[in-house]
């Protein structure tokens, strides 16, 4: 069975983009176009690991952080935003973000974080 | 305008596009927005909040944006639809995000709203009287314009 992960990312493009590199990696994906969406996703899929973007709208990235927490402190989420700011990734890191990907990035980065998360994409 | 608030996003535009695009622009000389009309077909605009306040207006033609998007989709785009847009949305907000972080170096924290698209020529954009610069940026994909229109939140109460 694949891990699951899903990306929360308000841009139809880089959702696209994030599945492709993933799937290809036999990752299975779900979709979420902003915070409430990533929350209630997250409820209803249990995945193995979010991908979540900060600046979205009608709910951000750290307050979608601080939900899925909530009821999963154990939740396995990776940032991925074009906001590289300290500021910014300490305060992903306190809401439990887990790793901070700075757009735009490279295919092995975002690879390489997934995978220090979950492993692989095939369960062994 | 303080120069220094637009030279972190000639910077990040930089860097972003040679990394989404592969290539390295050129950059035109600098100009003073007269009035809130563009000429643009796509314009992408980013709201900035914080320490400094104003706007970041991206304008291109519609033949520039299909061009760019084509190469960051990986594909050709026959259609300027939505994921093309996008795509040209996503390359905003990367410039914007990064712009802020090369603020944050001189002490200035910041943050951007979600991009809008706006498609249309000749298309009044009310940017609040806010004094902004005209960067010109030159790929062999087309041309762009980068419009920033920030003061620092002391400047503005001063103003008022």
């Amino acid at each position: 069975m694949s891990k699951r992960i899903l990306v929360s990312d308000d841009a139809m493009f880089m959702r696209n983009m994030l599945k492709n590199i993933l799937i290809v990696e036999g990752y299975a994906v779900y979709e979420a176009a902003n915070g409430q969406e990533a929350v209630d996703a997250y409820k209803a899929y249990t995945p193995d690991l979010v991908l979540m973007d900060l600046t979205m709208p009608v709910m951000d990235g750290i307050t979608a952080i601080k939900h899925i927490r909530a009821g999963d402190p154990e939740a396995r989420i990776i940032v991925c935003s074009a906001l590289g700011q300290k500021t910014m990734v300490i305060e992903a890191i306190q809401a439990g973000a887990r790793d901070y990907i700075v757009k735009p990035f490279e295919k092995s980065r975002v690879l390489e974080g997934v995978k220090a998360q979950i492993g692989s994409g095939k369960a062994a | 305008m303080k120069q220094e608030l637009v030279n972190p996003f000639i910077t990040s535009a930089f860097w972003v596009l040679e990394s989404m695009l592969g290539e390295t622009p050129k950059r035109g000389s600098l100009g003073v927005q007269a009035h809130g009309t563009t000429s643009h077909q796509v314009n992408v605009t980013i709201g900035v909040t914080g320490q400094v306040t104003g706007h970041i207006i991206i304008g291109m033609s519609l033949q520039t944006a299909d061009r760019i998007a084509s190469t960051m989709i990986g594909r050709p785009v026959k259609i300027f639809d939505s994921l093309a847009a996008s795509a040209i949305a996503e390359l905003a907000n990367m410039i914007g995000g990064n712009g802020l972080l090369h603020l944050s170096e001189i002490g200035l924290v910041c943050d951007v709203t979600p991009p809008t698209i706006i498609r249309g020529q000749d298309v009044e954009i009310d940017t609040l009287s806010v004094p902004a610069l005209v960067v010109p940026i030159i790929l062999e994909l087309g041309e762009f314009t980068m419009t920033v229109g920030l003061v620092q939140a002391q400047e503005r109460t001063q103003a008022a």
